[in-house]
């Protein structure tokens, strides 16, 4: 480092920190503070002790079902959406490093659901599916399994597109002194994934997989345009279980809050735990 | 040593101006698909970030201001916004009083309402629905019992009392009950066999129900003799949540009113802790009549897809269960719409039980009340109250709310020019006239009123795609109510 950056290196950091602290530590703090308070306003705050945390499982003294169930609802669809996206993912972006005529185009159109917005795309999907169920006088909140379906589908078109544009980026930093190695060596197309492309691709997949899987945990507009959380509240995902608490019930601003909490150590325990796995076995080349 | 004050200073110029994005770009999270318009004051303009602004009138008129109070009006009705900002803009040029007026995208009232409040510009004339939100807003509403606004306010009956205090003061009512095409029907009635010879003769649900069935049974030959598009009596009974509340609302007030009335209730609206479902059987004859009597598939109810309004406009069906606000919207003056329908097809019957039908009226109550800022400084209450009256006594403000939002207020002001032009209003103007008995808005008492719909409208979709039965709508009407209650009164006593 040279001697001015070593010195004024707080100056620089500066602007950055305040905004990070400001914009994030600050309010994330605020938020944890008021999970134990009633309020109306975030202005406008009583503690209330752990109250809205028993609340968040007993209503009227009765063991109250609507969050554990969002919550394995919310789980199941990050573990489908994470296999789905990143299996598809990867093999488009297979085929798309080999040079076929027209990759750049299938690049393009792969990746165009992205830029949609999650609440307009579900809203084109919502009128595709209720179009095509209304054959079968079903719609896409007949069931939660249907609703279920329905936000998978629309979530891994949207994504798969960016997950894709990450794997060929790393299958393209393969070298290819490497495959042609294992090639000379006599290794079959298996093999060659087996022993060098994906050891190889590690990192990328260590990326892709927390992406979808914290995308996955904290998916809110889809599942707010695409169902609603109908059924009942049986199509809801944990985002938009909180959303409905905070304003949806009188006075339960503060268990809202409290669900956010909980939420919060949820998808950071997950996304810590999946970090090591998968960078554990990452290898140096 | 001075070059590193310099940079210091410029580095803290830096983190500042980034504390005032981060700090409005949070703020406005909730608020960003509302639209604002500030009349003097840009620091709540700003504040809402991608919103649209009008600058209503520029600061420089507003230094001649009367006196040191302003007003920010947090609009509830999103279809008002133009007229609110025409009024905020005629007064400040007038008084030169500052008048803010930003306006809650559709459905997001309460959440932007509750990000405005915990600003140090907070918003200091709100709405409150009923006295579920006169709970939540408790400790924000001014009492407004000795104020002109309250002098003036003609129906009592329809302002928010709670805690000992006039916390809301109604600023419009509506009516709703079962928006009739008198065209169709009277085509009806020139067939052979037809069960009735004019609307008139519709006077019970009994009738209604013979005439629904037979009109379904006919669709064919009433669309040969009248030459219309017609697919069933009733419109879709949409059950998704753009739709839904039509029938866990307005519907499910009827059971609701006449059990409060039979329990001897001085005020429906207030309602109470726990409920029979007396009149649950009768809900279930209306709703059975609503879905097997229109065209929709009674599966594909919940999906979103049907447009019950425009199937009405589109003379697709003869009844539409709704209320006056769609007066404007069907009438299609301006042909925005492209609805068939006008002045003279439209007409509104109440929406006959089968417990009192020879009284009934329509359902008359309003979920518009005025509150004021309690939180706000003394100049600023002044100021809003003075704006209020303003808009009820001035010709400007008489005008604006009668013919441009097309309300019907009920303060003495709006006699003469002012009276409602609306022609569903003027029915449940006649009906009172002649004896019958309005129905009051009993589902205002609802408590957690989204909660307890959603668990109603999950049990009556169950019950209407064949998945579940009558049972369970039941006990999410009765057993849900009970429960929610508890949870507020629990919540209201903390």
């Amino acid at each position: 480092m040279s001697k001015p950056l070593k010195k004024y290196w707080p100056l620089f950091v500066l602007p950055t920190m305040a905004a990070f602290v400001i914009g994030f530590i600050v309010p994330f703090v605020y938020g944890v503070f008021l999970s134990f308070c009633k309020f109306t306003t975030v202005t406008d705050w009583k503690l209330v002790g752990i109250r809205n945390y028993t609340r968040i499982f007993f209503v009227n003294g009765k063991l109250d079902t609507t969050f554990i169930h969002s919550l394995w609802y919310t789980c199941l669809f990050t573990v489908v959406t994470v296999l789905i996206i990143n299996v598809v993912a990867f093999f488009i972006a297979l085929a798309l490093t080999k040079g076929i005529k027209g990759t750049n185009i299938f690049r393009t159109s792969f990746f165009l659901p992205n830029l949609i917005g999650g609440i307009i795309l579900s809203y084109i999907w919502l009128m595709i599916f209720n179009a095509i169920l209304a054959k079968y006088s079903k719609t896409i909140v007949s069931t939660q399994w249907t609703a279920f379906w329905g936000l998978v589908v629309v979530v891994c078109w949207q994504q798969i597109g960016y997950m894709m544009i990450i794997y060929v980026a790393g299958l393209q930093n393969i070298s290819a002194d490497l495959l042609e190695a294992a090639k000379i060596d006599g290794a079959n197309n298996w093999q060659l994934m087996k022993g060098v492309i994906i050891p190889m691709l590690r990192p990328t997949i260590a990326t892709c997989t927390f992406l979808t899987l914290t995308n996955g945990f904290k998916l809110f507009d889809q599942n707010f345009a695409l169902t609603g959380g109908n059924p009942g509240k049986m199509s809801q995902l944990l985002a938009l279980n909180i959303y409905d608490t905070m304003y949806g019930t009188t006075g339960w601003q503060g268990v809202g809050q409290a669900k956010a909490v909980i939420f919060f150590i949820l998808v950071a325990i997950i996304a810590l735990i999946q970090n090591k796995l998968t960078t554990r076995k990452e290898v140096e080349a | 040593m001075k070059k590193k004050v310099l940079s210091l200073v410029l580095g803290t110029a830096m983190a500042a101006s980034m504390f005032a994005a981060c700090g409005s770009s949070t703020d406005s999270n909730s608020s960003s698909a509302a639209s604002s318009s500030s009349a003097a004051d840009s620091s709540v303009a700003s504040a809402s970030a991608g919103t649209t602004e009008n600058v209503a009138s520029n600061s420089a008129t507003a230094t001649t201001a009367s006196g040191d109070g302003s007003v920010y009006l947090l609009n509830f009705k999103p279809e008002t916004d133009d007229a609110w900002q025409d009024l905020a803009k005629t007064y400040t040029d007038q008084t030169g009083v500052k008048v803010n007026v930003l306006t809650a995208a559709d459905g997001q009232y309460a959440t932007t309402l509750q990000s405005e409040m915990a600003k140090s510009e907070a918003p200091t004339i709100f709405n409150i629905g009923s006295s579920t939100d006169a709970q939540t807003w408790d400790d924000y509403t001014y009492d407004l019992k000795d104020t002109d606004l309250y002098k003036h306010d003609s129906d009592h009956s329809l302002d928010v009392v709670y805690n000992g205090k006039v916390a809301g003061i109604a600023n419009c009512y509506e009516a709703y009950g079962i928006i009739v095409n008198k065209t169709i029907l009277d085509t009806y009635c020139s067939l052979d066999n037809a069960v009735i010879s004019s609307i008139d003769d519709i006077d019970s649900f009994d009738k209604l129900k013979a005439v629904a069935d037979d009109i379904q049974k006919r669709v064919d030959e009433i669309n040969k003799a009248g030459g219309y598009d017609l697919t069933g009596a009733f419109t879709s009974a949409g059950l998704d949540d753009s739709s839904s509340w039509r029938f866990s609302g307005h519907l499910a007030n009827m059971p609701l009113y006449y059990e409060f009335v039979d329990d001897g209730l001085e005020d429906p609206t207030a309602g109470e802790a726990t409920i029979k479902g007396k009149y649950l059987d009768n809900f279930k004859k209306v709703w059975d009549m609503y879905v097997s009597d229109s065209g929709a598939d009674p599966k594909t109810l919940a999906g979103g897809t049907y447009n019950a309004e425009q199937e009405f406009g589109m003379e697709e069906a003869v009844f539409y269960q709704n209320g006056d606000w769609e007066y404007s919207a069907l009438k299609d003056a301006d042909g925005k719409n492209g609805y068939l329908t006008a002045d003279d097809d439209l007409t509104m019957i109440p929406i006959y039980f089968g417990v009192d039908d020879k009284n009934e009226g329509l359902c008359v109550g309003t979920e518009n009340h005025w509150a004021v800022n309690s939180k706000a400084s003394e100049a600023d209450i002044k100021a809003s109250l003075d704006f209020l009256n303003w808009v009820i006594t001035s010709d400007e403000g008489r005008k604006a709310m009668d013919d441009t939002m097309g309300l019907s207020c009920p303060f003495d002001t709006f006699t003469g020019d002012y009276a409602p032009k609306n022609e569903f209003g003027a029915v449940a103007q006649k009906l009172n006239d002649e004896g019958k008995k309005s129905v009051a808005w009993a589902f205002n008492a609802t408590p957690n009123v989204d909660d307890w719909r959603a668990d109603v409208v999950a049990a009556l979709t169950a019950y209407t795609d064949g998945t579940g039965d009558w049972d369970a709508v039941k006990k999410a009407f009765v057993d849900g109510w009970a429960n929610q209650w508890k949870l507020q009164q629990e919540s209201a006593s903390e």
